[in-house]
């Protein structure tokens, strides 16, 4: 190897090593601080309902420390689920999330915005209308309309390797295209099937069955300490394919893997609890403002859709008047960061 | 041989050969500057040798292997490339920016360890962008960002580097300034450098050896008082010129006729 010129003077070494540790630091506060945040948030959406809890009463139950009956089947048998779902769910969202926006370098690419979840939704909405199912079989229809989305957009945005503005393009056109032939099957709907649909279509964290949440379960415990691996990569391919495969990254492999990984999650956050929009969308950068600017924290992210959800979640089910599906919420707070972002998008630059 | 060089080299996109069976010795511990008209396949032969495109005949080797049969993080060691338009991330710092050059240097759960942080260190002192490491890409001069990325390409540590286009963008000082940082690694190390670019007179001033490109072919290579005449000039750039001694250095300028 070769040496460059003499070590520069302990000043540079001192304030290299400063911002470093002052980084560290912000990032562990940051993700312990959203880490308790969605902890304290996941008990107390068990604790609020037609007959409360106290904090105490549903730790104790969830650890299994105390021995009542009746509050157990409150916790475990009732509540636990939907927290869970909520939980997973948002932590899902926000991984993928990021993960997209980083990849596509836009902020605005999140996955219900470049067509996946549309896809999710014409497969599910085809499957309640047409062929009348219900429960997982719904859920299995919205993962394959998801990623059989994402592997279109792939290949049609694929020119010897695939670039993060085409991908985008296309995405959209994909997202309107699925949108129309949502619309169409739904006009072909009995009353019935029409309503059914609909309101799996606003998505709600409520309509979790125990089947697809496990398997929600399982895709995060191998799928997020994944996504964390493979933001190194990211780091690289953030900077321009050119410079990432300068510095040796295999950036088609590192892109095909990091989008896959993004596609499964939110693939399955799609299934248990349909299309929660603009959780996705939101988180990344939420965590990005946190974190400090270009540090596109994977973990942070999933850790602020977590929170974004369980939040909309309670909003959603005991703020309201009436329970409301989630995504009715969601989607009210989502709705302005976007025009904010598409009225501050061209300043900063990001535009395309 | 030289460490780095191409035989047979053929370089295209889509069904376009722009580079046809070029052969190259990349000269060691030397400053090579590539030039050409626009569209003479000069960048394309600069990604090429860096692997960035895969040749359709011939091959490039580095230290007498092919680049296909070599990890792509073993050739990040050893070979550096700053491409013309690399992407800022949105906010970046100086210091976070030049840190990604240790990119190859880290496994996938190898923290950061004081060779990262020296071969940082060291780059910023020697693009003089050390006083800056705070501050956001975005708000630099277009002189210094240039500065940066050279830091994030010396950050990597090669003994070659290769610049596609790193003047361009840049005004006559800003242009003088990097060329003489270049040169100045060079010397500091014996470092290979090859550096794309359009200003014959620059290149004849601040390169040890020039290779002149037209139409996907190497037309002349050799010292810059050797190769650079009025001939060559008319050949490469369709220009009629005349060519005489730089008043400072005695390197040969071009000057239109």
């Amino acid at each position: 190897m070769s040496v460059i010129t003499a070590a520069g003077p302990a000043a540079v070494d001192g304030a290299l090593r400063a911002g470093r540790r002052r980084r560290t630091t912000r990032a562990a506060l940051v993700i312990g601080g959203l880490a308790a945040v969605a902890a304290g948030l996941f008990v107390v959406t068990m604790m609020v309902g037609s007959f409360a809890l106290t904090a105490v009463e549903v730790v104790g139950s969830l650890l299994g420390l105390r021995d009542d009956p009746s509050v157990d089947f409150i916790v475990l048998g009732l509540r636990l689920p939907t927290a869970t779902a909520a939980l997973a769910v948002g932590l899902a969202l926000g991984a993928s999330g990021t993960i997209f926006q980083q990849l596509l370098r836009n902020p605005l690419a999140s996955p219900d915005f470049v067509g996946i979840t549309s896809g999710a939704g014409l497969a599910a909405v085809s499957g309640i209308v047409f062929l009348q199912v219900g429960g997982i079989v719904i859920s299995g229809f919205a993962l394959g309309g998801a990623l059989l989305a994402a592997v279109l957009m792939y290949a049609l945005a694929w020119r010897g390797g695939v670039s993060g503005y085409r991908f985008i393009l296309i995405g959209i056109g994909v997202l309107v295209f699925f949108d129309g032939l949502i619309g169409y099957v739904i006009s072909r709907a009995q009353l019935t099937e029409a309503r059914q649909a609909m309101h799996w279509l606003t998505g709600s964290i409520g309509q979790a069955g125990p089947d697809e949440l496990r398997l929600l379960l399982g895709a995060l415990v191998v799928m997020l300490p994944l996504a964390v691996l493979l933001q190194r990569q990211l780091r690289a391919l953030e900077l321009g394919d050119d410079a990432a495969a300068a510095l040796g990254s295999r950036t088609e492999l590192s892109r095909a893997g990091l989008l896959a990984t993004a596609v499964v999650l939110v693939a399955l956050a799609v299934a248990v609890a349909g299309p929660l929009l603009f959780v996705a969308f939101v988180a990344g950068p939420v965590a990005d403002r946190l974190l400090g600017p270009a540090t596109g924290g994977i973990l942070a992210a999933a850790l602020v859709g977590a929170s974004l959800l369980l939040t909309a979640d309670l909003a959603a089910v005991h703020l309201m008047p009436t329970p409301l599906p989630t995504g009715v919420v969601t989607g009210a707070v989502g709705a302005p960061y976007l025009l904010w972002l598409l009225a501050t998008t061209n300043r900063r630059g990001a535009g395309g | 041989m030289t460490r780095l060089n191409a035989r047979g080299l053929t370089l295209g996109y889509d069904d376009r050969a722009v580079v046809q069976g070029l052969d190259i010795d990349v000269l060691d511990g030397k400053v090579t500057a590539i030039v050409g008209a626009n569209a003479c396949g000069k960048s394309t032969l600069l990604r090429g040798l860096a692997r960035l495109l895969a040749p359709r005949e011939g091959a490039v080797h580095l230290d007498g292997t092919a680049l296909a049969e070599l990890r792509t993080l073993d050739i990040a060691k050893v070979l550096g490339l700053l491409p013309q338009t690399p992407v800022a991330p949105d906010g970046i710092t100086v210091a976070d920016l030049v840190s990604r050059g240790r990119y190859p240097h880290q496994g996938w759960f190898r923290r950061w360890t004081d060779d990262d942080q020296d071969a940082v260190a060291r780059a910023l002192e020697a693009t003089g962008t050390a006083d800056l490491i705070d501050r956001p890409i975005r708000e630099l001069s277009g002189g210094q960002r240039q500065r940066v990325w050279v830091a994030m390409a010396l950050a990597q540590d090669t003994d070659l580097l290769l610049l596609d286009e790193p003047t361009t963008y840049l005004d006559i000082n800003h242009q003088v300034e990097l060329l003489r940082l270049l040169r100045r690694l060079n010397a500091d190390s014996a470092r290979t450098i090859v550096v794309v670019m359009h200003d014959l007179n620059l290149a004849c001033r601040y390169c040890d050896h020039l290779v002149a490109m037209a139409d996907g072919a190497i037309v002349a290579e050799g010292a810059p008082t050797e190769v650079v005449t009025a001939e060559l000039v008319e050949k490469v750039f369709g220009l009629s010129c005349v060519v005489v001694a730089d008043p400072v250095a005695g390197t040969p300028m071009v000057v239109p006729a």
